[in-house]
């Protein structure tokens, strides 16, 4: 078996096209594809854009035979597969749109994951739903009270019957696809994003963004059920004709090295990851490693989708520059779901341009001011560091607005919003969610804090509660959910967000009020959290109880995180807290 | 052939850099709720183990996975298979 080539014949596209069909179907005309490697590093298999347009569209012509409402949900239970590409695409030619579910990772979360497919089934009002072999258990179980009309493994759907009809693919103005947020598992939120979305996405990335050349070839273990996996690295390598290396997110997990060794074998120029990807990276590599990587290919090493942690990022550059990293290559990027994918990208082969601010003056008067450094050794300023994302793609318009909702100038900081043709048009079935972040003249509330340096954006902090804990992001609803389940505890009695540990980790903190005094009672209600936590979200989460009515609150009344943090931040003592993040907690 | 019984020492072994001082391992333990075991905590004693037993395990059968027993059960039968 052979992987697909880099160098081929067909004429260059920059994602030029009006629908996602239309887009394989040039793609298909050369002979690039997509290749899939084991966690060992062994080429498992090869799927020309060739030979995925003609089995996409066969299995569009047997989806026909279900007959279906043109734009019906086809749920998709996304692994790193060839599977899951050619359904996508299958609902692509036969007007229907795919929804890529999530996989799980986590031990013993059988129950946790049936829910969260229920939720998500339910929300995406599915027809029909497709699960790898290894996944159809969970699906039909998730699905078992569902009125589907269809739920089986690829070969359920390869055994239908073939109809004669002529395809009508997903036009334009049709959904091309619902992205589900990694937000709440609770609350789930389906982005719909329109073929002209994202095809006007794609070409902004392409053309803009990484500004695709001849000879480019990516590699990805991101998941294909995120935004950055799906849109940036199936959709995108089609638009552009590119080949592209997958490598499955959980063997990336286990065995970071392999993403190291597919660039040098593949000798791919575009590759992303959050930070937590190259600092897993790091942490895994052993002494004497260089030699047997070649990095000097790699022309574009994307970093997004969490806010961009710069020291570790250089870190990776220092470690992997014998192998001939260069730390150039670093491109910091904005975006999210909601925007198909990307808002915004740094300039190419800068590196990381990182702006230093005088942190006191940013929370005390939310203006970001150059750090300058005291001559005298009296009173120093605090100096915070933020990555520059770069300049909006164009057709978008951004705009920074404090809390009153005013328009902000340079050094600013205050709430994003966008506005554009790639935006999305709503959350799927929930018209209350679209209303609140998404105003009848087209602006999305991005929820994410930032400020202007000239006509570059500088992101301070994504979604600004949200908690992401090795790139993961946990919303704290889900948190203070489980909290309020509790008997001793009542609804907003709780508060949870993250801080940074002194050794630069993020870690989840929940803040309980409690009536209870008896010690031991309260040391049961702590245990049963933290092991209630761990079952359903896999991290460790510190809990903190504090007397009734004391959690702050906005003047309107409303629970503010920002403050329960702020109070939190003076009185931790971190020997206490991380000894307790370690320890083993007792079985609830 | 390796059996369970044979199986369960090897994977005390692995799990104990992962453990407290002096916690004892026990064939109920809970890998997750009782380990506190993060997700890339997780992936590195999957990996130890995939490559001590020279297995791989697949990824839908880590949501059947709870504790220590479930583990070394689902590792015997890998290597019968």
């Amino acid at each position: 078996m052979n992987a697909t080539p880099t160098q081929h014949q067909l004429r260059l596209k920059h994602g030029n096209f009006s629908t996602l069909s239309e887009a394989l179907d040039y793609a298909a005309s050369g002979e690039t594809g997509c290749n899939f490697y084991s966690g060992r590093g062994k080429l498992t298999h090869v799927l020309t854009y060739a030979g995925l347009q003609q089995q996409a569209q066969n299995l569009a012509r047997r989806l026909n035979g279900l007959e279906l409402a043109r734009g019906a949900r086809v749920a998709l239970i996304a692994d790193t597969t060839p599977d899951f590409i050619r359904f996508f695409f299958a609902c692509q030619y036969a007007g229907l749109v795919p929804v890529p579910l999530p996989i799980s990772l986590h031990l013993g979360g059988h129950q946790a994951y049936v829910t969260q497919l229920k939720r998500l089934l339910d929300s995406c009002q599915a027809s029909i739903a497709m699960a790898p072999e290894g996944f159809l258990p969970f699906l039909e179980e998730a699905a078992a009270e569902m009125d589907l009309v269809l739920i089986g493994g690829p070969e359920t759907f390869a055994s239908l019957e073939e109809t004669p009809d002529p395809l009508s693919p997903l036009e334009p103005e049709e959904l091309a696809y619902i992205q589900y947020t990694s937000g709440s598992t609770r609350w789930p939120r389906g982005v719909e994003v329109t073929q002209s979305a994202v095809m006007t996405n794609l070409s902004g990335i392409i053309q803009h963004g990484l500004q695709v050349q001849p000879g480019d070839r990516c590699v990805s273990w991101l998941p294909f059920y995120h935004d950055m996996g799906l849109v940036g690295f199936v959709l995108g390598p089609i638009a552009s004709q590119l080949s592209v290396d997958y490598l499955s997110t959980r063997d990336f997990a286990m065995r970071p090295r392999q993403w190291l060794e597919l660039m040098t074998k593949s000798r791919a120029t575009i590759s992303f990851s959050p930070s937590f990807g190259y600092e897993l990276c790091v942490r895994r590599l052993g002494e004497d490693f260089n030699e047997q990587y070649d990095l000097s290919s790699w022309r574009i090493a994307g970093a997004g989708a969490e806010t961009i942690r710069a020291d570790s990022l250089s870190r990776f550059a220092k470690t992997l520059k014998a192998s001939g990293f260069k730390p150039e290559a670093f491109l910091a990027c904005y975006g999210m779901a909601e925007c198909s994918l990307a808002v915004s990208f740094a300039p190419l082969n800068k590196g990381l341009e990182v702006d230093k601010v005088d942190g006191d003056q940013l929370s005390n008067n939310r203006l970001a001011m150059p750090f300058v450094q005291f001559s005298t050794d009296e009173y120093q300023p605090r100096c915070s560091k933020f990555v520059n994302c770069g300049v909006p793609l164009p057709g978008y318009e951004v705009q920074i607005r404090n809390m009153n909702g005013e328009v902000l100038d340079e050094r600013e900081s205050g709430v994003i919003f966008v506005r554009g043709a790639s935006t999305m048009t709503g959350y799927f079935n929930d018209p209350i969610m679209t209303e609140e972040v998404l105003s009848p003249d087209g602006w999305l509330n991005t929820g994410d804090i930032g400020y202007w340096v000239k006509n570059s954006l500088v992101i301070i902090g994504r979604s600004k509660d949200m908690i992401i804990i090795n790139g993961r992001n946990i919303w704290p609803q889900d948190l203070e959910f489980m909290a309020e389940q509790q008997a001793e505890v009542r609804p907003g009695d709780s508060s949870a967000f993250s801080v940074s540990s002194p050794d630069g980790h993020e870690i989840a903190i929940m803040v309980v009020q409690c009536r209870e005094m008896d010690s031991q009672k309260r040391e049961d209600l702590v245990q049963r959290l933290r092991s209630l936590v761990h079952k359903e979200l896999s991290i460790p989460c510190y809990i903190e109880l504090i007397p009734p009515r004391t959690l702050p609150r906005t003047s309107s009344g409303k629970l503010s995180r920002s403050r329960a943090k702020a109070d939190f931040l003076t009185r931790i003592q971190w020997e206490e807290v991380t000894p307790m993040l370690s320890t083993t907690a007792r079985s609830a | 052939m390796i059996s369970y019984a044979e199986i369960l020492p090897q994977l005390f072994d692995t799990l104990k850099p992962f453990t407290k001082e002096n916690f004892r391992l026990k064939e109920q333990t809970e890998l997750v709720a009782e380990l506190g075991l993060d997700s890339l905590q997780v992936m590195q004693v999957l990996l130890k183990i995939e490559d001590h037993f020279d297995i791989s395990i697949p990824l839908n059968n880590l949501p059947k996975i709870r504790t220590v027993k479930d583990l070394g059960e689902e590792i015997e039968k890998l290597l019968k298979g």
